[in-house]
């Protein structure tokens, strides 16, 4: 990275320290320091949901996806508005009208004080766990791309946002993602104008969609029903079903009880402005995806004009370099150097005749044969990478973005892509620390204490744990970059073995008024036990389901098992 | 147990304007998405 580009990034994170700290001023209580006295407005809400919820993976991901895959990820959204309507009608009135700190304290008042613990204390392991994988795995992106070690990428990526969540707590929070949003709003609009820019003279927008659509990426609406149309594809993570049902229940489990984002709503103002906050995300969400998607769709084509690299993630060639592969890798790289060139030296005349719907159909072909030309030395070095001596990461997905941003995109705009790739993983970050530390001190440190706190000593705490589970991230996301490969994977199936079960009690809570607390626990702790089982069958190829399914078992699991416990135990019935 | 004013709903004059505005512009996407994946397929 050139120093211009250096200077951009500092000048940026710096700013955003600072900008933290000078707003985070608040009142000296838990109200303030976790709510921001219930004062934020419904913009300031609207955007915190969303960087809470987008990542810095987002904006690394989500492009290659559509890059490899085609935009049918988008679909994965589909289920979130309709869970926007669901937490309007029935979470947030009632946690609005309790005027609550966390969702499970809900759960104390509805059920009992145990069924609270257990569903904060599967939080708390569930958030704390991978928001540590979720600091490491941009920082090995970063690392392995700009060549930084990881462990100042750790500190980077989750260390120094710390400074200003420990001192502003959630109205730093909420001013810092305002700005981030933006900034990020920004950098991927001036990165897909400028992809545009560089594409050769008559091939636009139009021509762009048109060789994606070709070459499968613009794949944006799939069913999941096999080929034969006789049965449907469980193990197909992205289709309409699985992304409306899936989705639906992921969104109301992760927005309904996830503290990171209900922490964000109940600092609005009003119940009015936490709905409004909350149904303008279910607007303005699917539409953002399909920009960043479509971004992947962009660099794809600009690919098609221009030398690509065999793959995009350098470190993987360098260790294939060193490896028994090294004097096949030379002769694939010559050979895959040599087909470059002949390809490139036709693209343009290829696009000089894409002027007319038949001819751009005709260059899109042509484009496409040698595509599959590419992809064919493609898989030889995934293969060589998934090779045990090796022990390489085949998935390049996540490197396509990046490498294309420090290859193609100017000075100055390079330090500011990277700034937004490190802000999405601050705001994400943020929320979440001040979550888990909400939890800590109000469902367990002032729930389980036996001698009442000054409020004072209240905020100092507040101060304290979230201090503690900031360097509890850095040091999982140390220790996660030992784990190796597959990172955001894991954080998605992470999320999925415990936000299922976690949904299905607040569903019972919201729902089945004559269910109980015992029937709910009893219940809550046998589908947890069942979802990590079938979790682990899962990963071990014994059972063919995609993990979005989880959510949707943990949930009904929770819901009918403890309706026919409540029927057995009438005893210990409840009305509340 | 105090009640939270419901405030006044913005631009419609009840909620459910905004509930049905939600899950109609979700299925104008899925149907603008499905005819571009038809188009350029």
């Amino acid at each position: 990275m050139s120093w211009p580009d250096w200077i951009v990034l500092s000048l940026t994170l710096l700013g955003m320290i600072a900008y933290g700290l000078y707003k985070g001023r608040t009142s000296r209580d838990l109200d303030g320091y976790f709510l921001s006295n219930r004062m934020v407005p419904w913009y300031m809400v609207l955007l915190g949901i969303m960087g809470t919820q987008a990542s810095a993976v987002t904006f690394l991901s989500a492009p290659g996806q559509a890059y490899t895959d085609g935009m049918r990820f988008i679909q994965y959204y589909f289920g979130l508005p309709l869970a926007m309507i669901v937490l309007c009608v029935s979470f947030v009135p009632v946690f609005r009208r309790l005027k609550i700190y966390t969702a499970y304290e809900y759960l104390e008042q509805r059920f009992d004080l145990r069924t609270r613990a257990l569903t904060s204390g599967l939080f708390l392991l569930q958030r704390g766990l991978s928001t540590g994988i979720s600091i490491a795995a941009p920082s090995i992106i970063l690392s392995s791309l700009l060549g930084w070690n990881i462990f100042w990428a750790n500190i980077i990526m989750g260390g120094l946002l710390i400074i200003y969540t420990v001192m502003g707590g959630a109205k730093a929070v909420a001013y810092t993602q305002q700005l981030q949003m933006m900034i990020i709003f920004g950098g991927m609009t001036v990165a897909g104008f400028m992809v545009i820019h560089r594409l050769p003279a008559g091939v636009g927008l139009s021509e762009v969609l048109h060789i994606g659509g070709k070459a499968g990426k613009l794949n944006i609406i799939t069913t999941g029903i096999r080929p034969n149309g006789r049965s449907f594809d469980w193990n197909d993570r992205y289709n309409l079903f699985s992304g409306i049902i899936g989705g639906f229940f992921l969104a109301l489990s992760y927005f309904g009880t996830d503290q990171s984002q209900v922490g964000r709503y109940l600092t609005a103002r009003s119940l009015s402005e936490s709905r409004l906050g909350l149904l303008l995300n279910g607007l303005v969400k699917v539409p953002m995806q399909f920009l960043i998607l479509l971004l992947g769709v962009l660099v794809f084509a600009f690919y098609q004009f221009n030398r690509e690299p065999v793959f995009f993630n350098q470190s993987q060639l360098n260790l294939l370099a060193h490896s028994k592969y090294k004097d096949s890798l030379v002769w694939l790289t010559f050979q895959y150097e040599s087909a470059e060139t002949s390809r490139l030296a036709a693209a343009p005349s290829i696009a000089a005749n894409a002027s007319t719907p038949a001819s751009r159909s005709r260059s899109a072909e042509r484009l496409l044969a040698a595509e599959q030309q590419k992809a064919g030395y493609k898989a030889t070095v995934r293969r060589w990478l998934d090779d045990k001596d090796v022990g390489g990461d085949s998935n390049d997905t996540n490197y396509i973005f990046l490498r294309f941003v420090t290859d193609y995109l100017p000075i100055g705009l390079v330090g500011l892509l990277i700034a937004v790739i490190i802000l999405a993983a601050w705001g994400s970050i943020a929320a979440t620390l001040n979550s888990l530390s909400s939890c800590t001190i109000v469902d367990f440190h002032r729930r389980f204490s036996r001698r009442p706190m000054s409020t004072e000593k209240e905020f100092r705490l507040s101060r304290l744990y979230t201090l503690l589970w900031g360097i509890f991230c850095i040091a999982m996301a140390q220790l996660a970059y030992n784990i190796g490969n597959s990172l955001i994977e894991a954080v998605n199936v992470l999320g999925s073995m415990f936000y299922g079960v976690i949904l299905g009690i607040f569903l019972v809570a919201f729902y089945r008024k004559k269910t109980g607390g015992q029937a709910v626990f009893i219940s809550a702790v046998i589908v947890e036990a069942a979802v990590i089982f079938f979790t682990v069958l899962s990963r071990q190829g014994v059972v063919h389901l995609s993990f979005l399914w989880f959510n949707v078992i943990g949930a009904a699991g929770v819901v009918l098992l403890s309706e026919g416990l409540q029927f057995i135990l009438p005893s210990h019935r409840q009305i509340h | 147990m105090d009640q939270e004013p419901e405030g006044k709903v913005p631009l419609f004059t009840k909620w459910n304007y905004w509930y049905i505005l939600v899950a109609a512009f979700l299925l104008l996407n899925i149907l603008l998405f499905y005819f571009l994946t038809k188009h350029f397929s």
